[in-house]
């Protein structure tokens, strides 16, 4: 069967990444961008995450795989989830931090509420972004 | 805390420490032609070479002990002239510069290592210069990731809206994207309003002396 040649579009849940350590996330997200997929998941990465992420990618460019496009819409929390958001964000860093004593490098940080898009810096030529909506523009 | 002790205990005997400006921003913002201009105003040289291709700076570029004056005091600072952060390193944008393919493959290479390098030093420094071109749309993945970074190591920043001095600029676009921020719009090139950032610099430093 011929092979069809198109953009391809990965819908992930927030819950498959929110199972992985942060290190298996960005494994996972940078081998189906690297494979050339547009991976969207109802979630944000929390900023050192997202900054691990730039640098795991570019340890990984190379002649075929240039970098990625990454975008992200976080959902403002305000009063009672903002809270919620610090308390889990507060319990994440002692759970991982009693990880770490234990001689256990595992480190896990659940997405925020929001929206990302992360893509092959090869297929997106451009994202536009303002404060509550974004658009791509991509190669076909 | 022990930080801000031993400060205190510098401070008392008159010692002043050194602050790690880093100097931080996506490609071709003009973070060279700033650092230059922080250097060639107090330290009577240049820090590095700037350049329209993009990844001119791919090492971390440094000036120690710059001291600057100010109305009531001196700050010292080592000035840290970073790479450019980027998601993306493609060899083929250089080459449409003129490049030999293999000067851009080594360039690309050399880039990829630099934002590594930069991204590692954000545990090193202690006030960061975010610099943004105001020409372009400051709402890009990597103003909000390092800026959001910068607020979790609670490390103090100060948004540079450079080229000011361009038409197109909009700093007031900036001051909109991140409004709680102190942002000081300037033109690194034409040293342009540099005092109220050496002020801004004096006034927001952690460590200052």
């Amino acid at each position: 069967m011929k092979k069809l040649k198109g953009l391809k579009i990965d819908f992930i849940s927030s819950s498959i990444l929110d199972k992985k350590t942060k290190q298996k996330r960005i494994n996972f997200i940078l081998n189906k961008v690297k494979d050339g997929s547009i991976l969207i998941t109802d979630g944000v990465l929390n900023y050192a995450e997202e900054m691990d992420l730039i640098k795991e990618t570019m340890r990984k460019v190379d002649n075929g795989f240039p970098g990625i496009e990454v975008c992200g819409l976080k959902k403002p929390t305000k009063g009672l989830n903002s809270m919620v958001e610090r308390f889990t964000d507060q319990k994440e860093k002692i759970q991982n931090f009693f990880s770490a004593l234990r001689g256990r490098k595992i480190e896990k940080t659940s997405l925020k509420n929001g929206l990302t898009l992360i893509g092959p810096a090869k297929v997106i030529r451009e994202i536009k972004k303002n404060p509550n909506s974004f658009s791509v523009l991509t190669e076909v | 805390m022990f930080n801000r002790l031993f400060d205190w205990l510098l401070g008392l005997f008159g010692a002043r420490r050194q602050i790690k400006l880093g100097v931080y921003g996506a490609t071709n913002v003009g973070k060279t032609t700033l650092a230059n201009r922080i250097s060639l105003d107090w330290a009577g040289e240049k820090i590095g070479k700037t350049s329209l291709i993009p990844h001119e700076t791919r090492f971390v570029q440094k000036k120690e002990r710059v001291e600057i004056k100010l109305n009531r005091k001196k700050i010292l600072i080592n000035l840290l002239d970073m790479p450019g952060i980027a998601t993306k390193v493609d060899y083929r944008t250089f080459r449409k510069h003129g490049l030999s393919r293999k000067s851009a493959k080594k360039r690309a290479r050399e880039a990829t290592d630099g934002v590594v390098e930069a991204i590692k030093w954000l545990d090193n420094v202690d006030t960061v210069l975010a610099v943004m071109d105001s020409t372009q749309n400051p709402l890009n993945q990597i103003n909000i990731t390092l800026l959001g970074n910068l607020e979790a190591r609670k490390i103090p920043v100060i948004i540079v809206a450079n080229k000011i001095d361009l038409k197109k600029a909009k700093p007031k676009a900036i001051k909109e994207a991140f409004p709680q921020h102190p942002i000081i719009g300037v033109s690194a090139l034409k040293g342009k309003n540099m005092d109220e950032l050496y002020d801004a610099i004096g006034k927001y430093s952690r460590r200052a002396g």
